[in-house]
Order: C-alpha cells, then structure tokens, then sequence
C-alpha cells in the first residue's frame, strides 16, 4: 500500500528561505494493493511531482510517503516507472531497451532473454526485437516502455501521463491493453493523466488535483463494473464523473483562460 | 558543423539543381570528387607554367619531387618519427580529452573550475607554447608529443563536457528509477548518449593533431616532416615544399577516414 501524509514540496529555495514556490501543499492519501488510481488535475498541480516523490526520484520537505510501512528514501525494486516521452534509449533495440532493468538488477543473460520474449508477445511486438526506438511509431514505443516497466515485474506501477504524446486512436488501443494487462495480472498502478475519459476510463479512483500550490481536491470513486469494455462511456455512471469533473477543472482554469 | 549537417546540406543542394539523371547517377559514385580533383590539378599545372611564379611550380614538378622523395626513402624516413609522435600524442589527447570533458559534463563543480582554462586554451594559438615546451622538454620527442596535446585535447575536452551535459535528462531519471549507480548510469546512459557529439570532438582533435605534429616538428625539433619541410622552405625549394604537403594531407585524410569509419560503426543510431 502506498500511503502519503501531510506531503509538502517546494522548489528553488535559496539558502535563506526564500524564493521558493511551492509545488504541493499537504497532499493526503493512500492506494491500496492492486487499485488502480488515477490522479487528474489542471497543469501546475504538481501531479508529476507527486508521482516522482513516489518513485523516489526526488527528495520532498515535509509529511511522509511510505510503501508498506517502509518510507520512500529512493527507487525501489517494488516501483517501476512508465514515461511519458517513453525514456528509451535510442542506440538500443527493443529487445535491449526492454531487458534494460533486469540486467540493472543483476539478472542473467538467459533469464532476460526468457523475459523479454515474454514480454514483446504480451505487448504485441513481436517481429520488432531488433529494431531501434526511432524505427517505430510513438505507441509501439511507449509498449516498449511498458514492457521495460513490467519487466522487473513490480507491485507498484508509476505511470506519467504515458499515452499523453499518443494521437487519440492510438491512446485508445493503448488504454485497452493496458486494460486488459491490468485484469489479467494485478498490480497497484497510481497513473497521472490530463484526460477525463481515460482518469475514468481506466481508474478505480481517480484523484482530483488543485494548482498552485498542489493539494488534493477530491476522491472520487468509479463505480463501473470491471473488465470495462469502451462499451461504459456510454453508461450514464461514466458520463456523470465525467461531467462532474470538467466542473471542478473548469472551475479551477477560469481564470487562466 | 556536424556530420548530419553537412549531409544535409549536401542532399539540398543536390536537391534543388535539376540535375541530368546520368550525372546525378555519377556524383552519388563519388566520381564528382575525383573530377574535381583531376580539374583542380590541371588548373594547377597551366598555372605553374603559365605564369611562371617561383612560389607556384606546376603540378606534375610537385609530384616529381614526391616521387623522388619516396624512391630515395626520405619520406619513410621522416614519417616514421612524424607518426609515432602523432600517435603517442594524440592518444595522450583522446584519454585527457575524454576524462576531463567527462569529469567536466558530469559535475557543475568541475566545469566552473575548469571551464575558463579550457576555453583559453582552446582560443589561444597553441604554437605560442611551443618555446616553453622546448624550454622544458629540449629536443627531445616529449617537446613535440607536447605541442601535440595542446593542439587536439581543448576541442575534445569541450565536444565531450558538452555532450555530457546535454544527454536527455529523462534517460538519466529512467536509469535512476530502475536503481542505477552512478558508475551504471555513466556507463549505459551518459556514454553511449553522448558518443555521436564525442566522435565529432575526435575527429576536430584528430586534424588539429596533424597541424600540431607539422607545427611542432617545424619550430623546435629537427625530424619528421615538418623540419624537412622547414629546410626546404629555406632553401625557397617550392616543389618540394609542395610534395611535402601533399604527405601530410594524405596523412591528415586517412585519420580523418580512420574515425569516420570508427564513428559509423559506433553511432549508426545517430543517423
């Protein structure tokens, strides 16, 4: 279980205080095993801030962040990270990129070839073992990213906003594979996201940010039925969470528009 | 300029000529290369007789003494010590070049300390050192091997720091979330990211080794290539001036040959 409290965090402060801007404000919550959070909010909310403190990329100031128990001082073998500019390396091959964290964490040749094979087949990459990231589209690179994740087969998933730079048709696929990875092997996933549909699409829960300094405003809970097909966003439960968040993020951007 | 650009350019240009099929065809072989070549000899030639300069022998006396040199072993002789200098020197460069621009790319600290040294080194003629390395060295091979280093290491230095410093951030933070130490990222992230703009630094450091093993071997040292052409300058013997240059741009394109094929094998990525 993932579990924050009374998280702060600011950015550029000078030695003598000041001068800082304060990225998130008191943030309060928990994920539980194998829940799959998404977390909404307009930019400035300190949303990708909140999942690197997460991953332990980044120090924070105050309250606490703990994984089971344990605090988060840095990476962990539990997380796994999904990027949103997909983060491959570009003089690598698919295979390579993907085994990529194994072979960090000391696994052998033969289990890491074992593993990627696995893992191109349930990503749906087979035939693109060798071929360099720049050879494929944005959405089989961000599968490759997703299989580098899966690989070192965490309990804890940190995606952020990973079909953000995908155009809408490819997005789709992506959200239903992800779907469809998720049912079939449980795993705790806190997912960042600026689109409604997919915080409601693919989110038990989805977390609703505030900007300036970040805090959070709500949670809300989906209750749609699962597996979900794309048959819920024509359920009327889809519609209303929907609409009731573009009221809340509407409200919130009025006055930057 | 990089590789990429000068490619680029050159697509452009051959791009927005309506070129005849068959002569397009021809360039693409590298035959464009070899006319321009051929031309630029025969301009040469007519000039050399024509105008009758002393400072300007035609072409085909050039290559006599060329050929005279290399029948009588003069050449053979002398390259061997130009080259050994050129290869201890610019190995010495490679490693000093590779480890400070590293340490420099990688750590603010080291690059604040550092930076203005190696960008007055790298503006500052080079040859200026050249008495205080005779002062230190003498006539001795360290002299020259000296002269070398300050000549190809500053461009390495600074194409290697930059490289470093400019490897997406988000390859860095990727390596980190799966637990890299910093050896780890260095080696699997930083090194391979940063190659393409390094090779561009080798291959800088590599032509300004030449100038430096010419330069050096001409102001203080009496061997190699460079005094040979300093004895021949002296005695206003222009075509065997020439020949000796002619050497030493054959010498300066197989280098420069050497690491594009070492920076292709490398970097295909990059492309």
């Amino acid at each position: 279980m993932i579990r924050v409290r009374g998280l702060s965090k600011e950015f550029g402060t000078l030695d003598n205080g000041n001068g800082g801007v304060l990225a998130l404000s008191d943030i309060d919550f928990e994920v539980h095993d194998n829940e799959f959070v998404t977390i909404i909010g307009p930019s400035g909310c300190g949303k990708t801030t909140l999942l690197r403190i997460i991953a332990g990329l980044i120090p924070y100031d105050h309250g606490e962040v703990t994984i089971d128990g344990r605090p988060v001082t840095g990476p962990g073998p539990e997380r796994a990270v999904v990027f949103q500019n997909f983060a491959l390396m570009p003089w690598a091959d698919v295979l390579s990129n993907i085994t990529f964290g194994l072979e960090i964490r000391g696994a052998s040749k033969d289990e890491c070839q074992a593993k990627a094979i696995e893992l191109i087949k349930l990503v749906g990459l087979q035939g693109f073992e060798r071929r360099l990231p720049k050879e494929l589209s944005g959405g089989m690179q961000q599968r490759v990213g997703l299989a580098r994740a899966l690989a070192v087969n965490p309990q804890i998933l940190l995606m952020d906003e990973p079909f953000g730079a995908l155009d809408e048709q490819t997005r789709r696929l992506l959200q239903e594979q992800l779907l469809r990875l998720w049912e079939h092997k449980r795993k705790t996933v806190v997912f960042i996201t600026h689109s409604m549909d997919e915080a409601v699409m693919l989110g038990d829960r989805v977390m609703l940010m505030t900007p300036r300094p970040g805090r959070v405003k709500e949670m809300i809970d989906v209750p749609l039925e699962r597996p979900r097909s794309r048959e819920v966003e024509k359920s009327s439960a889809f519609l209303e969470i929907k609409e009731y968040l573009w009221d809340n993020l509407r409200a919130m951007q009025s006055g930057d528009a | 300029m990089t590789q990429e650009t000068v490619t680029a350019a050159k697509s452009i240009a051959m791009r927005g000529i309506a070129w005849p099929r068959g002569l397009r065809r021809f360039a693409g072989n590298g035959a464009l290369e070899i006319l321009a070549l051929a031309g630029g000899a025969l301009v040469w030639e007519a000039l050399g007789w024509g105008l009758r300069l002393q400072w300007l022998p035609p072409f085909s006396k050039v290559m006599e003494a060329l050929l005279q040199f290399v029948y009588r072993g003069v050449i053979l002789a002398n390259l061997g010590s130009s080259l050994q200098a050129l290869v201890l020197g610019f190995s010495l460069s490679l490693v000093l070049g590779l480890i400070v621009g590293a340490l420099m790319g990688r750590y603010r600290v080291v690059e604040k300390a550092l930076d203005i040294y190696v960008h007055a080194l790298f503006v500052c003629p080079s040859i200026v050192f050249a008495p205080i390395f005779f002062a230190v060295f003498g006539l001795s091979d360290a002299s020259r091997i000296a002269i070398i280093v300050v000549y190809a290491m500053f461009v390495m230095v600074i194409n290697t720091s930059t490289a470093i410093r400019t490897v997406d951030p988000s390859l860095v933070e990727m390596a980190r979330s799966f637990g890299c130490r910093e050896r780890q990222i260095f080696f699997r992230i930083l090194l391979p990211a940063s190659l393409p703009l390094v090779f561009a630094g080798i291959r800088l450091g590599m032509g300004r080794a030449v100038k430096g093993m010419i330069n050096g071997e001409m102001l203080i040292a009496f061997v190699g290539l460079g005094a040979l052409a300093q004895r021949y300058g002296a005695q206003f013997d222009a075509a065997k001036v020439f020949a000796i240059a002619m050497v030493v741009l054959i010498i300066g394109l197989l280098c420069n040959a050497l690491v594009q094929i070492l920076d292709n094998r490398l970097t295909r990525w990059a492309d």
